[in-house]
């Protein structure tokens, strides 16, 4: 044949067969297309945008619990295409396909063809689905295609029109997809009731100075940030991890002042833009990889981020201690060797990961509501986290008293039981009288919320 | 001419046709279609194969189309690889 574009697109066919014989069962060839006319398609005008979406096409199957292998990206004769091979039964990979062609800003340009061994083509129509639409007219898109219904430049026309429609960078969408679950942590977090000491929709806690609608008004200030720490992770191209943390504190301090200017200069969540920030840039970094995310790889790679921080923020400080006055965390390193938060994040959230994660998960399977399910992990947090809110409002024996009643409402089987509702009232009053706002232990909540929604498939 | 061996060209991609050719006994071709688009296009696929069949001399063969929305100037292509391929001559 002389016509390279067909060869090419035979030649691609005949690559998939290939591929899909030698791969073990349970595993399909995916490949990616752009959906536009040749003349558009061979271009170059869309090699990027191609490229973008096929990124984000791997990272939405994985996302969806469906492993990748060995994504290749290149721009033939027949324009840019993709190729992997991808894990899962053949009919539900096919649904995510076609869930991120139907939900992505951009996936309406997306072609994502399924083949395996034993079935052959998995298509929407054998699925029951509903065929392409076109792009310029929405009627069933091979008819428009095989009747040449539009020229090249009413197409051209609509997918500029299509491209011009916000919905995050091509290639990005693993940012928006960590921004978003970030957000949610944050608003759960807030609204999670009761939490003893703290603030909730329908106690103060033992805060004079805020409600739930100041954390909300922070939440929603904080709300584009978690994409931009997100955003610096996933474009950080560096090997050392701990390479991001100036970046990461930049924009952390930039958080800060949105919080207190939508406060009043009250702090909501300082702690939780430290931590928080640090593990949406983390996440961002694993999957501009290609990794999985999982709640193990994204807490250790946030102290990869964060190695040496510790030793260094507070070996300054024996200098500079006269100067300003010191945070809780801080006065309580230098009379106790307590390394709060910052030590938390060095060694990878093990509070998170070992035991507020694992308790929200257990309530979860046992059929509790996700608030019950965050109560029970916010109880089971209280019981190891080093918090300097506690410690700063009633030191060791504060501590004492918040570990102990923790330890005790969930013996009592925690939210899952009457008994155990009833002591996680009692401890509100209590914490309340005492002063206590176990804060250390809610912005690990959050993050452990974070975690959990993020990595649905090892839920 | 008399196919020789089993033949296609093409693919199973969207827009574009596979084309399979197979020796069968005796001198007569049959020719089978499948398209996405044969409510609208069937005729117009068919007759285009018919005449792409008669003007290459193709004998005792099974063509089958298995159309996913092709121009014609795909589908004219495609079957004359097929039909080339299974002649031995490419």
């Amino acid at each position: 044949m002389n016509n390279p574009v067909l060869d090419a697109r035979e030649d691609r066919w005949n690559r998939r067969r290939a591929m899909a014989a030698t791969l073990p069962a349970g595993w399909s060839v995916l490949s990616f297309t752009l959906r536009l006319p040749a003349p558009l398609r061979l271009g170059g005008d869309f090699d990027r945008d191609a490229e973008g979406l096929f990124r984000d096409l791997v990272f939405h199957l994985g996302s969806r619990g469906f492993p990748v292998e060995s994504p290749s990206f290149a721009v033939r004769a027949d324009g840019p295409e993709g190729l992997c091979a991808v894990r899962g039964d053949g009919e539900a990979v096919k649904r995510a396909v076609v869930e991120f062609e139907e939900g992505h800003p951009r996936g309406c340009l997306a072609d994502g063809d399924l083949m395996d061994s034993l079935r052959g083509e998995t298509g929407r129509k054998s699925l029951g689905l509903p065929p392409r639409r076109c792009l310029v007219c929405g009627r069933p898109a091979a008819e428009c295609v095989a009747g040449r219904t539009h020229g090249t430049g009413e197409v051209r026309a609509s997918v500029d029109r299509l491209l011009s429609v916000p919905g995050g960078v091509p290639g990005e969408r693993p940012v928006s997809a960590i921004g978003e679950t970030a957000r949610k942590a944050v608003l759960f977090e807030t609204v999670a009731f009761p939490k003893p000491g703290l603030v909730d929709p329908l106690s103060r806690g033992a805060h004079g100075d805020m409600d739930c609608f100041t954390f909300l008004a922070s939440s929603a200030a904080l709300a584009p940030v978690w994409e931009r720490f997100a955003r610096l992770g996933f474009r950080f191209g560096g090997d050392d991890p701990a390479g991001l943390l100036p970046s990461l504190r930049e924009e952390g301090i930039r958080a800060e002042r949105m919080m207190f200017s939508a406060t009043g200069g009250i702090n909501t969540h300082k702690g939780l833009i430290f931590s928080l920030g640090i593990l949406c840039a983390s996440a961002g970094m694993i999957a501009s990889e290609g990794i999985p995310l999982s709640p193990e790889v994204c807490a250790s790679r946030g102290a990869a981020i964060v190695r040496g921080i510790t030793g260094r923020d507070f070996a300054s400080l024996k200098g500079t201690a006269d100067g300003r006055p010191l945070t809780a965390g801080e006065r309580f390193y230098l009379s106790d060797g307590v390394t709060g938060i910052r030590g938390e994040a060095e060694r990878g959230f093990p509070s998170v990961t070992g035991t507020g994660l694992p308790s929200l998960r257990s309530s979860l399977a046992k059929g509790l509501s996700l608030n019950d399910a965050m109560v029970d992990g916010l109880l089971a947090l209280m019981t190891v986290v080093e918090d300097t809110n506690i410690l700063s409002r009633g030191g060791r024996e504060g501590e004492r008293i918040v570990r102990e009643n923790a330890v005790y409402a969930l013996e009592l089987g925690g939210m899952g039981s009457k008994e155990g509702k009833e002591a996680v009232r009692e401890m509100n009053g209590l914490f309340t009288r005492c002063n206590l706002s176990p804060g250390g232990s809610a912005d690990l909540l959050a993050v452990t919320v974070f975690l959990h929604l993020l990595t649905p498939a090892s839920g | 001419m008399k196919a020789v061996k089993d033949a296609a060209a093409g693919s199973l991609e969207s827009s574009d046709v596979l084309v399979t050719v197979t020796p069968s006994e005796g001198e007569d071709n049959t020719l089978s279609v499948d398209s996405i688009v044969f409510r609208q296009f069937g005729g117009r696929i068919r007759s285009v194969a018919e005449e792409v069949i008669a003007s290459s001399g193709l004998a005792g063969a099974a063509v089958k189309v298995q159309d996913r929305g092709a121009l014609e100037c795909t589908l004219r292509a495609r079957l004359e690889t097929a039909i080339e391929r299974a002649l031995g001559r490419a």
